[in-house]
């Protein structure tokens, strides 16, 4: 290359220009390159990396739910399910394959064949392939028990299902493409693509047994699209029991010699609650399974396929029970495996015993009579006329025990009644309209106004705060406002003898109930110490025994539910009443328990307790290791033990002499028959009969209402029990009764105490020995 | 020992070919090239029934080694009498694979695109050759002219360029239709024409190319979009329409500095799905296994090829000697820096092979044919003439 001298200037410049060009981009290539392998090369060699991995998920199990004692009341329950391609369903997977047999045959023919010719050619081996149809569908009916309208009732739901998602997916593609840049798009022309549903199997037969599995999986060998999965259902042991009850003790309509065995259905079912097979976008967003910004998996996410807790229990310890799946991890390169195991949901053990709730739930059930419509529950008059029942008798009534320990506040039972199994399920948001819904857990959820049941708290408040000396008597006139002989009387005061109390000490104001007595409590102690004494007692908050769940609503606002807080004046609504100048009068009426105030059955168990501790409160409890606190406490109520000791004695009085208003039934032929019969206890208790608001009543359940009640009244009946003789006794369990509508709290509510407690003592919570 | 004959004169006849030329250097980072390639694409072993590219690649290797000699032998003298004839031939053939009822078994189109035409051995794309043909007479018509150096006259040149290019759009094969507007415009700047009047026609080139988008093709857009997106790091499309680009970056990247080796990198490549791995994205494929140094080796070994190329231009004395090398240089240079740019994601993905290194018989033997035209070129005694080509200085009138 000698000749290499370089000749002109203006070439050879160009050509610097040119390499110089060619250098610039090599620069920039380098750079992105650099970017892409040094700076990034970490992050995108991971990136890569993950692709190697095949990553399945094992399924867990479910925490079990147990009672008191260990019994078992939620469980997951190994089982199969059996599943059917969708192309068999629908019948595309006859056609297709009988398609590609007549292609495979003579594929020179086929490509020449017009479409009517491929039709007919297609034809010709359908029947074949629809006859596998067919086997499958008689392997279905023959294991799994069907029948052909059963089995076709199935198929039409899963197709009828997946047409409906397909249309509403395929809508949101069209809309999205529509609307993100796509723009040519014409709905005409725009060919969806087949939904992932199509594509899946989809379950025809849910919960069947290893057995039939096998069966299943044997014949699956030889037929198409037939796929049998491993599963679990939620299994829930009490969800029927039978239990047998004493019928000796119960009012003269009812008694009988004979026992007789009631079928209770969903024990607990409100407070365990239930699972949903259907994960909702809300869930998923609460708590993904792989988070959509960072991808991080969450093994214990959600994903579409799996259950949520629904309701109850097995909604607010879904995180709890829920457990983690487990991750097979295989490399695709190297195949090899690296498992790790599911970690199963943990247990939950709750303060209810489980047989003493089926006792309550069989007593409240509508077969045992206790809480329907009976005219002892009204009464007789006084010439042996049967009193006006209001409802038409053997009417089925709503209602709710609470049975709670005293000494640790647990609740042994809750009972709502009708339960899950028995009805329609409410409309949300829930009206207490008085109808049977079913999936309202009336000792936490509903409210209802006190009515005399509040008289006992009323009177520790009073005598605490000093406005009342327990030994100066009050005078019963009938009505508390001289000038008014309409509002604030006393309930022994109507047509046609307008009779009175007379005069009253403290404990027997409360056995007879007496409303002027605590009208006047009421009224001096006035709305403000009323209300704060009512929220010492645990009024006007949720008491969160566990049931509590948050709700967002679409605006964004979160509010609580699954147990209601009550009601008790704010500062504003006193204020605001003050400014009305019915002030004294509320003051004065929530004095008995009536108007702005209002509580759950738990509500008031707790309260009672509280009372029977001398003024200790300890937190109500449902589930176990929640961190309850015990000891003493800043808000334990400051009641002398003189105080106390009034109270419960009048209580005591209520049921135990005849004055009280909890003691006797009154048959027309005069005889009395003691409310509480059950021997060897000792009871403290208070009837209340508090009015509700007006209602109207779907007797017969055709849709329309045809009894309209113009003053209802709840009967309320709240008590204390204890083992042994008055004097040696103290109380041990608190026991509170709402029955909807049922008028008189000491004639319908009382009555199904006295069997409750007979319960308590059957469960030998109530042994005789002790003194 | 004989007394010294009577002293002859020996006037050595002058050589017309010079073994010794800088031509070597082409050849042997083009060889290199090859043999790279060989190897990259055995990097991930054929599935079962699926044809061996590597070996492939080793006979197509072999057939263009022939055609480049069959090339370098001749004078370029020749190429330069045959180019307009050429070029015709090749647009002729052009318009033949777009004829619609020309037989599936002649003109055989592949995913929508008609570029091959089946020559019984095997397929053939006459956009391959066209780029050759264009070039040479592109350089031919350049030679002895200079209205090139007024506005006016540039239009001829660039209508020369769009009648293959626009043919080759519609076939559709965007990525070679690119090629020929980066080497015409070098062409240009090497013979001379005035930078200002290349910069006008480029700034309204680049001023009617929004125009010109709504004429692309639904998937080219889509194509556009998806870099667009990637550049400011918007995965929204790595799962459809930037799927492949996406892949590539993360293969590309996944190499880091020395890349991962060719186990490991098969089993990447394989699981991560890259398509055209043999093909246009073989460039990840490097980057994969070799990392970065590998995409440097690449690269640097194409700056040795282009280096060469523009040596051999600068040494040359004539006229269409000076120039087709330039326009080969700028073909080679484009065609790697596009293709590697989309692998990495600084380019739209279109279909477009790295010469030497992809699979597939044209891309391979038009390179190798373009190499021995260099060697040619590079190997020809130089003759001396009045005036040197494409020297304007001094003479900048207007």
């Amino acid at each position: 290359m000698k000749t290499a001298k370089v000749h002109g200037r203006m070439f050879h410049r160009r050509l610097t220009l040119l390499s110089a060009v060619m250098a610039g981009v090599l620069v920039l290539l380098a750079a992105q390159m650099f970017r892409l392998a040094v700076v990034q090369g970490a992050a995108r060699y991971e990136r890569a990396e993950r692709r190697l991995d095949l990553v399945r998920f094992l399924p867990t199990t479910r925490g079990r739910i147990l009672d008191r004692n260990g019994l078992t009341l939620a469980v997951d329950r190994p089982s199969y399910l059996v599943a059917v391609e969708y192309e068999v369903i629908t019948g595309a997977w006859a056609f297709e394959q009988a398609a590609g047999r007549a292609r495979s045959e003579d594929r020179a023919a086929w490509d020449a064949m017009s479409p009517p010719q491929r039709d007919a050619a297609v034809e010709k081996h359908l029947p074949g392939f629809e006859a596998e149809v067919q086997q499958v569908w008689s392997t279905i009916m023959t294991l799994g028990g069907l029948d052909r309208p059963g089995l076709d009732r199935r198929l039409d739901a899963i197709k009828k299902d997946v047409q409906t998602t397909a249309a509403i997916v395929w809508d949101r593609q069209l809309r999205r493409q529509i609307r993100f840049g796509r723009g040519d798009v014409d709905p005409a022309t725009f060919r969806p693509r087949p939904i992932r549903e199509q594509r899946q199997a989809h379950v025809v037969l849910p919960g069947v047994t290893d057995k039939v599995a096998f069966a299943f999986r044997r014949a699956a060998q030889h037929l198409p699209g037939l796929v049998v999965k491993d599963s679990h259902r939620r299994s829930y042991p009490w969800s029927e029991a039978d239990v047998p009850l004493e019928r000796a003790g119960l009012p003269r309509a009812l008694r009988s010699s004979d026992p007789v065995t009631i079928r209770v259905e969903g024990v607990a079912d409100h407070l365990l609650g239930g699972m949903r097979d259907e994960v909702w976008a809300q869930d998923i967003q609460r708590r993904p399974f792989r988070d959509p910004v960072t991808g991080v998996v969450d093994r214990g996410g959600y994903r579409v396929g799996d259950v949520v807790g629904t309701r109850g229990l097995e909604r607010t310890f879904e995180r709890r029970l829920r457990g983690e799946r487990g991750v097979l991890r295989k490399r695709l390169d190297s195949g090899k495996e690296d498992r790790q195991e599911y970690a199963r949901g943990e247990d939950l053990q709750i303060t209810i015993d489980i047989v003493l709730q089926a006792r309550i739930q069989a007593i409240l059930a509508p077969g045992f009579g206790l809480t329907t419509v009976q005219q002892y529950q009204a009464g007789w008059n006084a010439n042996g006329t049967p009193r006006e029942t209001g409802l038409p008798l053997g009417t089925p009534l709503n209602s709710a025990v609470v049975v709670l320990d005293i000494e640790n506040g647990d609740i042994l039972a809750m009972v709502s009644m009708p339960t899950l199994a028995m009805g329609p399920l409410a409309p949300e948001p829930y009206h207490d309209d008085g109808r049977r819904w079913v999936n309202l857990n009336r000792p936490v959820q509903a409210v209802y106004p006190p009515g005399s049941i509040a008289k006992p708290l009323v009177m520790a408040a009073a005598l605490t705060e000093g406005v009342h000396d327990v030994t100066v008597p009050i005078e019963c006139t009938g009505h508390y406002l001289a000038e008014r002989r309409d509002i604030a009387r006393c309930w022994c005061y109507r047509p046609p003898s307008f009779i009175t109390h007379g005069e009253l000490v403290a404990d027997e104001a409360i056995a007879r109930s007496c409303n002027i007595y605590f009208y006047t409590m009421g009224d001096r102690l006035g709305m403000t110490r009323l209300a704060r004494w009512y929220r010492r007692f645990g009024v006007g908050r949720p008491l969160d025994v566990g049931l509590l769940y948050d709700v967002t609503a679409p605006d964004g606002t979160t509010s609580r539910r699954g147990e209601s807080g009550g009601a008790v004046p704010s500062e504003t609504l006193i204020e605001r009443l003050r400014g009305r100048g019915e002030l004294r009068f509320a003051s004065v009426i929530m004095g008995i328990g009536q108007g702005p105030v209002s509580w759950t059955p738990l509500h008031a168990a707790n309260a009672y307790a509280i009372l029977a501790r001398g003024g200790a409160v300890r937190d109500a409890t449902l589930v176990r290791d929640r961190g309850r606190r015990n000891g003493p406490r800043r808000d334990d109520l400051p009641l002398d033990d003189t105080v106390v000791a009034t109270v419960l004695e009048g209580m005591r009085r209520s049921v135990s002499e005849p004055l009280g208003t909890g003691h006797h039934i009154t048959y027309p032929d005069g005889t009395r028959e003691p409310i509480i019969n059950v021997e060897g206890v000792t009871v403290w208790a208070k009837t209340g009969t508090a009015q509700a608001t007006p209602a109207a009543f779907d007797v017969d359940r055709d849709g329309t209402p045809e009894v309209q009640l113009d003053n209802p009244l709840h009967a309320w009946f709240v008590g204390l029990v204890g083992a042994g003789a008055a004097g040696d006794a103290r109380p041990r369990y608190a026991i509170s009764v709402i029955v909807e509508y049922g008028g008189s709290g000491g004639r319908t509510s009382g009555p199904i105490a006295n069997e409750i407690i007979r319960a308590l003592q059957a469960q030998g919570y109530l042994p005789d020995d002790i003194t | 020992m004989r007394s010294a004959p009577a002293r002859t004169r020996v006037i050595p006849r002058p050589r017309l070919v010079m073994m010794r030329s800088v031509g070597w250097l082409c050849v042997g980072s083009a060889a290199l090239l090859s043999v790279l390639g060989v190897v990259v694409i055995g990097t991930v072993p054929p599935g079962p029934g699926e044809p061996n590219l590597a070996i492939m690649h080793i006979v197509h290797l072999v057939v263009g080694l022939i055609a480049a000699v069959a090339v370098a032998v001749p004078h370029y003298r020749v190429a330069q009498r045959v180019s307009y004839p050429l070029l015709a031939a090749v647009v002729f053939m052009l318009v033949f694979v777009l004829i619609p009822w020309v037989p599936e078994a002649i003109v055989r189109p592949r995913n929508g695109a008609r570029r091959w035409i089946n020559v019984l051995v095997t397929d053939f794309q006459p956009s391959e050759l066209a780029k050759i043909a264009w070039v040479l007479a592109l350089a031919s018509y350049l030679r002895f002219r200079e209205n090139y150096r007024k506005l006016v006259g540039l239009f001829l040149p660039l209508a020369l360029t769009f009648i293959p290019m626009g043919l080759i759009l519609v076939e559709p094969d965007l990525g070679t239709a690119m090629l020929f507007l980066p080497t015409l415009f070098a062409m240009l700047i090497a013979a001379g024409a005035k930078l200002r009047h290349l910069a006008l026609v480029m700034f309204i080139g680049l001023s009617l190319a929004p125009a010109m988008y709504p004429l692309l093709e639904p998937h080219q857009k889509d194509r556009i979009k998806a870099m667009a997106a990637q550049v400011v790091g918007d995965d929204r499309y790595h799962n459809d329409i930037g799927f492949q680009g996406a892949r590539a970056m993360t293969l590309a990247g996944a190499g880091r500095w020395t890349g991962v080796g060719r186990r490991h990198a098969a089993a990447l490549i394989t699981y991560n799905g890259l398509p055209e791995d043999h093909n246009d994205m073989i460039f990840a494929v490097v980057t994969c296994r070799w990392g970065m140094l590998g995409a440097m080796t690449v690269w640097g070994t194409f700056v040795l090829l282009c280096a060469g190329g523009l040596v051999i231009a600068a040494q040359c004395k004539d006229p269409f000697g000076r120039l087709v090398p330039v326009g080969l240089v700028a073909m080679f240079f484009s065609q790697m820096a596009i293709n590697t740019g989309m692998s990495i994601g600084l380019m739209p993905i279109t279909g477009m092979t790295l010469p030497f290194v992809s699979a597939g018989g044209s891309s391979l033997v038009s390179a190798w044919i373009m190499v021995g035209l260099l060697l040619n070129i590079a190997m020809r005694r130089q003759r001396y003439l009045a005036r040197e080509a494409f020297n304007f200085d001094g003479r900048d009138d207007p």
